[in-house]
């Protein structure tokens, strides 16, 4: 089972290595026939720089507030009627969302930051919170009997029980982040001025400048694999060596 | 074994019903009454659905009872579970130190004694090794040391032989004895396995099912060691097996 799991992953991690190379293949292949030309790279740089800057803010803020929300509700006896309030909330278009944002916030950095925070929460809550009530009785007992009661429960049982949920919520609500933030980029730079990545291919589908777009999305796609590859993928997979069964 | 006739635990007239709501109003456990008495070691054996989980849950205090009293005139409780429960995230030498940990026992001192029983259930080459690189029966001896390690004067069993293979279950169980022997502590365990019961107990539980009750309690009276091949031993067998067979039906 174990050696068929590795011999799976092992081929998808090829599979996808080979489809990147590819990838780059054909940005080289278009670099090097002068179809980037018209592209200001600097100006790239600076909008993926500042779009993985409020990424980043808005998936730390979403983590310590996902994290901290999921483990205060699937601790109390009140979680069998949050769950129903929370799978509502999820369900709400998040786009739906954003002109109460900019109302309260105007078309800020932050309204981004906090946009984006709205959406990225909700798969790292969830996770969260099924994995805490999920866990087989025997273990959240055992944790009971050895003295793991009161505040204490929640680093020396919860917090460790909840890591994998955390990691696999992390990337989905990242996932979901690039979307929220680069959206909401794109939204902000119609209505008045803003920086990043959205606000870089609003402005290049703005001008025709169709090799503008297309050098941002394969640079975002090089960064976010390189992301992946170099930051979740060995946590994940050391997770489900360690929790899994 | 019993060092005396003081009980460590007294039950009377205890009831629990599940909080679940297709269950509710269902009694799990009706007129539960039992002395065990201290440094004893009790098996509690008895049909699925007889309630047997449920009366060491309320027994340490992780279900509260619907109704009765409960007196426990014991320190420390540890318990041994099925599924073992050992924690995913720590190695096996956090895992047995973990109570001590929560009692706030310093760190050198934990890792020296949960070292000390880690040698003791003969994993003291292992310890840095996480449950999952380990097998049944190695995690079932950390679940072990790690009860050992708090030092119970009542250790709660939950069929701690029953996921594991004859031979691994065998050298655990006289492990156990010995550790009982050495520790001298209070050991309530449920056990489906009847040679297991009167090879181990002074005393077998035989609960009923629908409600959980108590249907009988049968003293094994015979001198330790306990020879499993002798004709005494067979015919406690044959008592304890009729017993079951009498509430099975």
């Amino acid at each position: 089972m174990n050696a068929k799991w590795h011999r799976h992953h092992r081929l998808r991690y090829r599979r996808t290595l080979l489809i990147m190379a590819a990838v780059l293949l054909l940005a080289g292949t278009l670099a090097a026939g002068g179809y980037f030309a018209g592209v200001s790279w600097p100006a790239l740089a600076d909008a993926l720089i500042r779009t993985t800057y409020r990424l980043a803010a808005s998936y730390l803020l979403a983590l310590a507030l996902g994290v901290a929300l999921a483990l205060l509700v699937g601790w109390s006896p009140v979680a069998d009627y949050l769950f129903p309030v929370f799978d509502i909330l999820q369900n709400i278009p998040s786009f739906a969302l954003i002109p109460l944002f900019i109302y309260f916030f105007g078309a800020t950095d932050e309204m981004i930051i906090l946009f984006a925070v709205s959406s990225i929460i909700w798969p790292i809550l969830f996770a969260v919170l099924t994995a805490i009530r999920g866990a087989h009785v025997d273990l959240s007992d055992a944790a009971t009997v050895y003295g793991a009661r009161g505040w204490r429960r929640v680093p020396y049982y919860l917090a460790p029980l909840s890591y994998p949920a955390i990691l696999t919520g992390s990337v989905v609500g990242i996932a979901i982040g690039w979307e929220a933030v680069i959206g909401a980029e794109i939204i902000v730079a119609a209505i008045g001025a803003t920086t990043g990545f959205g606000a870089f291919i609003a402005e290049a589908g703005a001008s025709g400048l169709n090799a503008a777009t297309i050098a941002g999305t394969l640079s975002i796609l090089l960064l976010v694999f390189v992301v992946n590859r170099l930051v979740w993928a060995p946590l994940l997979a050391e997770s489900s060596y360690r929790y899994g069964e | 074994m019993a060092n005396n006739a003081e009980p460590a635990l007294i039950l009377s007239r205890v009831c629990a019903r599940f909080a679940d709501e297709r269950e509710a109003g269902a009694y799990v456990l009706r007129d539960i009454s039992l002395a065990v008495e201290r440094g004893s070691f009790v098996s509690v054996a008895g049909p699925s659905g007889a309630g047997k989980s449920t009366l060491m849950r309320v027994v340490l205090g992780l279900m509260r009872p619907a109704s009765g009293h409960i007196v426990r005139r014991y320190e420390r409780a540890a318990m041994v579970f099925q599924n073992y429960a050992l924690f995913p995230w720590l190695s096996a030498l956090e895992n047995a130190a973990y109570g001590l940990k929560m009692a706030g026992v310093g760190k050198r001192e934990r890792e020296a004694i949960a070292r000390e029983n880690l040698a003791e259930v003969g994993l003291a080459h292992l310890e840095s090794r996480y449950p999952i690189a380990l097998s049944g029966g190695q995690r079932q001896r950390v679940g072990l040391a790690r009860a050992l390690a708090v030092n119970p004067d009542l250790l709660v069993m939950d069929e701690p032989f029953s996921n594991l293979d004859t031979i691994t279950a065998e050298a655990l169980k006289a492990d156990l004895v010995k550790i009982w022997r050495q520790y001298g502590m209070t050991i309530l365990m449920i056990n489906h396995l009847i040679p297991d019961a009167v090879e181990l107990s002074d005393q077998v539980v035989v609960m009923a099912a629908k409600p959980g009750r108590i249907k009988e309690v049968i003293d094994i009276d015979l001198v330790r060691p306990r020879d499993p091949r002798s004709p005494h031993f067979f015919r406690e067998v044959d008592r304890l097996t009729e017993a079951i067979r009498a509430v099975s039906q």
